[in-house]
């Protein structure tokens, strides 16, 4: 047995070295949060509860009852119920709903929609008591857009998030390639 | 107290001893899930080891069939489901291969770099959890400071942090940003000081020492007729990677190494996922470092890739495309099959498709490495004592969602 060895197994070296570490952090700021007092915001363009995309110009929804998102949904919880109005003949959607206790908030619908009539929210706080409010129907759908995504934000989030495909087909002025050495701080 | 009677003396040599058996888990905390064990106890010794394993089926593999390929992608999110990223990619590969379509240079650095980061994301849960299992619980709160700051990452760039469902079949979903890069660079710049920080605490410690040197060995050989991979493989000193042996996406463009292990127990598995944390910051580094700009969907496989939003209802072919794509699945999906494999924290995780010709797989078959790491179980248990159980169902890391499907 070497000298050292002798002294780490005595003196515990390795021990006192972890209990140095811990009291070191210990000094540091803390990391977390309490949750339901401070509360975190979601990155922009996280998928949360659902919306249906109010239309600015005929303030209803703009679905036209393609069944798309139905047919794309992997867990199969869209609703769509269609009929035909008698003197137009054009579709009607009378009930769209969606049961988020099935949803794995894919955002395959939103990608699906070609009309651009659905979105996700950033709101993740959607936990509740009842199996009913978690059932949405379009008219929950629409108030949750005027709540979370109303004004110019959900136009920007389908160009950003939802419907990003148009720059990706090709490169863009200001895509993020490594160029520069960022400066080493904290987050 | 009076004499011992010599009669009293008889009666005991008469007592038998008689062997317990307990049955430990499903819902054990150190299980890591729903795993049971049956264990047949001699004392202290573990006799015989049965592992009970399908409490969390959920038949990925028959939803699978009754999906299109591009709706099956969020089922392999949840097979394991702390290295989701991985999985998608595993899965994208394979179609990809069994289509015969490339995805484009910056999608694959895109997807190499998420790879490499669910590896480390993985890689600090398990180190985590099984120091926890073993008694040292400093480290868990340590690694999992930086594991929010590879899920916030994720959060910016798919809009979840769990369940990406991120690549896609002929790339990925969307672009990342400037400050994306930079907040995943500096992360690279300051992750190996952590590392050390996490071996400061147990690398040298030893009760760590004592709880993992010569526990759970299994030889080289041994290993390889198991059909073990990834970290436990490579434990045991065998060299076998599956983004060295059969590259995809950008790794046959990136330099890292393959640490090894060689007495195969259960200390020797820990330095191997410890070196691994440090090659996948390396490899990230390097794809930041190269990746070229472009297109991040491929551009020639109209068949397969969704069309962009703005052409739908200019271009007739487009909107049929999409519809097609979204109801039926690929139709020109050429029959065939194929098995690819890709090397997710775990393991090999391969996936055998066999396509018709139709939309939909006709048979999706995932080869799980917890599954086959599970199965390992009784040959290191067995022998052992009752408290290098726990040890040893931490050093195979698995996960009962991909083990079960
Ligand atoms: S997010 Fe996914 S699972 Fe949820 S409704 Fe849309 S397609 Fe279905
Ligand atoms: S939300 Fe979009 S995809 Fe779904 S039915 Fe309406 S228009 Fe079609």
């Amino acid at each position: 047995m070497t000298i050292k060895k002798f002294i780490n197994t005595v003196f515990m070296t390795e021990i006192l070295k972890g209990m140095a570490l811990t009291f070191r952090s210990m000094l540091t700021p803390a990391i977390t949060r309490q949750y339901p007092k401070v509360k975190r915001s979601a990155a922009a363009g996280f998928r949360g509860e659902h919306a249906f995309v109010r239309d600015p110009e005929t303030g209803r929804e703009k679905c036209i009852g393609c069944g798309l998102c139905g047919a794309v949904c992997p867990s199969q919880c869209i609703h769509i119920y269609t009929s035909e109005d008698p003197e137009t003949h054009k579709k009607i959607v009378d009930r769209y709903e969606i049961e988020l206790l099935r949803c794995v908030y894919c955002a395959f619908c939103v990608e699906a929609c070609p009309v651009g009539a659905i979105s996700l929210t950033e709101n993740y706080e959607y936990a509740d008591y009842s199996r009913e409010a978690l059932y949405m129907t379009k008219e929950k759908l629409l108030a949750n857009w005027d709540k979370f995504m109303a004004g110019k934000k959900g136009e920007e989030y389908f160009k950003k998030f939802w419907h990003p495909q148009a720059n990706d087909f090709a490169a863009y002025a200001g895509q993020a390639v490594f160029n520069h050495k960022p400066k080493v701080e904290g987050k | 107290m009076g004499e011992i009677e010599e009669k009293d003396i008889d009666q005991g040599k008469k007592l038998g001893t008689q062997e317990l058996t307990l049955s430990m888990g499903p819902q054990h905390p150190a299980t890591h899930g729903v795993l049971r064990l049956v264990l047949e106890l001699d004392g202290e010794t573990v006799t015989k080891c049965t592992p009970y394993v399908g409490y969390l089926h959920r038949g990925v593999e028959k939803l699978g069939e009754n999906k299109t390929y591009f709706s099956a992608l969020p089922l392999t999110d949840r097979l394991d489901y702390i290295s989701s990223m991985s999985n998608n990619v595993a899965y994208v590969v394979a179609v990809e291969r069994l289509f015969g379509i490339e995805a484009p240079e910056r999608a694959k650095y895109l997807r190499t770099i998420m790879s490499e980061m669910t590896r480390i994301s993985s890689h600090i849960i398990w180190l985590g959890t099984h120091a926890l299992d073993i008694g040292a619980m400093t480290v868990f709160l340590y690694s999992f400071r930086e594991r929010e700051w590879l899920l916030d990452l994720f959060e910016q760039a798919c809009g979840a942090r769990l369940t990406v469902s991120y690549p896609r079949i002929g790339g990925v979903r969307n672009d990342v940003s400037k400050e994306w890069l930079d907040s995943l660079y500096r992360f690279t710049q300051e992750f190996p000081a952590r590392v050390d920080e996490y071996e400061t605490l147990i690398d040298q410690n030893r009760i760590w020492l004592q709880r993992t040197k010569g526990i759970g060995v299994i030889s080289a050989e041994e290993a390889i007729n198991w059909g073990l991979t990834g970290g436990t493989l490579r434990g045991s000193g065998v060299n076998y990677d599956v983004r060295k042996a059969f590259p995809y996406d950008a790794y046959d463009k990136v330099e890292f190494e393959v640490p090894l292990g060689s007495a195969g127990d259960v200390y020797d598995r820990y330095r191997v996922r410890m070196g691994e944390l440090r090659q996948a910051n390396r490899i990230i580094k390097q794809c930041i470092e190269q990746m070229p700009d472009g297109p991040v969907l491929a551009p020639d496989a109209p068949k397969f890739i969704l069309p962009a939003k703005e052409n739908l209802f200019k271009n007739m072919e487009s909107l049929i495309h999409h519809f097609v794509l979204l109801t039926k699945g690929p139709l020109t999906a050429p029959a065939g099959e194929i098995y690819s494999a890709a090397e997710v924290p775990k393991g090999e995780l391969g996936f055998y498709i066999v396509s018709d010709g139709t939309g939909k797989p006709y048979r999706m078959r995932v080869r799980a490495p917890s599954f086959i790491h599970a199965s390992v179980l009784p040959r290191l248990c067995e022998g052992g004592l009752v408290a290098d159980v726990i040890a040893n169902i931490g050093t195979i890391d698995i996960v009962l969602g991909e083990c079960d499907r």
